[in-house]
């Protein structure tokens, strides 16, 4: 992770399409934060920041990363077979149906906005190469290695804003204050780089999450009675 | 058909000749790395001469089989055994085929490496399970490999439901299971993982498991899921994310699989020991589990197996 900052464009691109305005409905996903405050697994910014460390570096945060990366690496080498193998693997990667939804949702919200309003090639060859769902990290690192942003940046950034998103959830429900919010970000930041640069050391196969009890947690949501996510 | 160190039957009839009194008299004396947790035996010092030893003492096992069926009967039609594992068919039961996978080396140690194709011919229906909880022992260095292969032809029904696994302290292991399903096929897959065994005050501070399953419909990968725990186990399993102190967790697959199933498991969630939660999504029903204890986990599963319908192998309960 010793590469120079990104350029202004890249930097510019990136905090547009993972801001919480871009439009794939990310603020609408709780990856199962939601049955864990309900559960009281999480119930204040210590056990908020504990759930989310381990969601980042042994379960989806995890998983998402290696994909992001063999997604970008695909599109940068031209590989379109590599390239339909992480797309087809990030797609059936899943747990449980409404943590399916929320990766292939957001994933299709992410390609119909970009090609819009971001287009380039990278994006055009992913709808070529794979005709399945794609799952959210394919899509933004198809058109981070498309636009010619860094791996390390884009990752980064990516890794950044699902922690980012699910503290966003965590202060919501528990609930807690934005500052607390805030300070259990900081609190990631080792984390969220760590888990960057250990999957840019992962081979695709060797993906995996430990997480058992948050994919319960998103199995359990289905039938939470009060919902104000869809994960 | 005979293969090296092998053996290898062909029942073109319909009857397949295998006997249990074929089976291995048992590990070989002083396979190094057969060694229970806390015990160091396995680590060899590496020497030129050590790693000949370990390489010499390492399990290479394969068992290659076929069922069919015939008129609504399934019965094994081709079997292919090398190195330690065996398969042996105990119930005479004309509708129910069950095939019981026997580890005749006692265990599975680092550098190992186990391999078990399965295939059923058309509507073929075969249960598999098998003979002990496989336990998993130290690793000094090389993890410890299983491959599975599961090929179901139209109309195939299996049932994958072996005895939990038990990993000790340092093992290093990891399995593959690859499912590959016709149209029509019906798949049961069921399997627990247990670290340690705490009714014995063993625990497993360090190790690395790597269990990676896939499922293909027609070509078409469905579900991909890898259950990857490795380095502080006993930390992580801490984890409430992870596994809230729990040692034993499982999944449960069914293909297919949907919402009848899923509400047929949280129908008997409230007698569950342990923590279940099950969904359905891609023609797939999914369920996960965990526990404070391997017997806890064992019981669930039974419970929620019933609740599918699937009859639980008489092995889990003896």
């Amino acid at each position: 992770m010793t590469r120079r900052p990104p350029d202004p464009p890249a930097l510019y691109k990136l905090m547009a399409w993972l801001s919480p305005s871009y439009p794939v409905g990310a603020f609408s996903y709780s990856s199962g934060v939601e049955w864990a405050v309900e559960a009281g697994d999480i119930c204040d910014a210590e056990t908020l920041r504990r759930w989310l460390a381990a969601v980042i570096a042994e379960g989806s945060g995890f998983c998402d990363a290696v994909l992001f990366v063999h997604a970008y690496r695909a599109v940068e080498s031209g590989g379109e077979a590599k390239l339909a193998g992480v797309a087809e693997l990030a797609a059936a990667l899943a747990p449980s149906r409404e943590r399916h939804l929320e990766t292939t949702a957001q994933g299709r919200a992410f390609l119909e906005a970009t090609r819009e309003a971001w287009p380039c090639a990278a994006l055009d060859r992913l709808a070529t190469a794979w005709d399945g769902p794609v799952a959210y990290p394919v899509a933004v690192a198809a058109a981070s290695a498309g636009h010619g942003i860094g791996l390390d940046p884009a990752l980064g950034a990516y890794l950044q804003a699902l922690a980012a998103n699910l503290v966003s959830a965590g202060v919501r429900l528990v609930p807690l204050g934005q500052t607390a919010g805030q300070k259990v970000l900081a609190a990631l930041a080792p984390v969220v780089a760590a888990t960057g640069a250990r999957a840019q050391g992962t081979p695709l196969e060797e993906v995996g999450s430990a997480t058992i009890r948050a994919d319960i947690a998103s199995m359990r949501h289905e039938t939470q009675y009060t919902r104000l996510f869809r994960s | 058909m005979r293969e090296r160190a092998g053996r290898c039957c062909e029942a073109p009839g319909g009857g397949l000749d295998v006997l249990p009194s074929r089976l291995d008299p048992g590990p070989a004396p002083g396979r190094a790395g057969l060694a229970p947790a806390g015990t160091r035996a396995g680590d060899a010092a590496p020497t030129l001469e050590g790693d000949a030893v370990f390489a010499a003492n390492r399990v290479r096992a394969h068992v290659a089989l076929a069922v069919a069926a015939e008129g609504g009967v399934t019965r094994p039609r081709r079997l292919r055994e090398e190195g330690a594992l065996r398969v042996r068919f105990p119930n005479a039961a004309p509708r129910a085929l069950e095939a019981v996978l026997v580890n005749t080396a006692g265990g599975v140690a680092g550098g190992d490496r186990f391999g078990f194709d399965l295939a059923l011919g058309l509507d073929a229906a075969v249960t598999v399970t098998t003979a002990a909880a496989e336990k998993v022992y130290r690793s000094p260095g090389a993890a410890a490999r299983m491959a599975v292969r599961l090929t179901l032809s139209a109309g195939a029904r299996l049932a994958w439901l072996p005895q939990e696994t038990i990993v000790f302290e340092a093992a290093r292991f990891e399995r593959t299971i690859d499912v590959n399903l016709s149209e029509g096929a019906r798949l049961v897959l069921a399997e627990a993982v247990v670290f340690g065994r705490a009714a014995m005050g063993e625990t497993v501070e360090t190790g690395r498991l790597v269990d990676r399953w896939r499922v293909r419909r027609a070509g078409r990968l469905v579900f991909a899921d890898t259950l990857r725990l490795e380095g502080a186990i006993a930390r992580k399993l801490g984890e409430a994310a992870i596994a809230r102190g729990g040692i034993a967790m499982a999944t449960v697959v069914m293909a297919p699989g949907g919402e009848g199933d899923v509400e047929a498991m949280r129908a008997v969630s409230g007698r569950l020991a342990g923590e279940m939660g099950v969904s359905s999504w891609n023609g797939l029903c999914v369920a996960r589990l965990v526990a404070a204890a391997g017997a806890a986990l064992r019981a669930d599963m039974a419970v929620l197996l019933s609740a599918l319908g699937v009859p639980v192998p008489r092995l889990w309960v003896m």
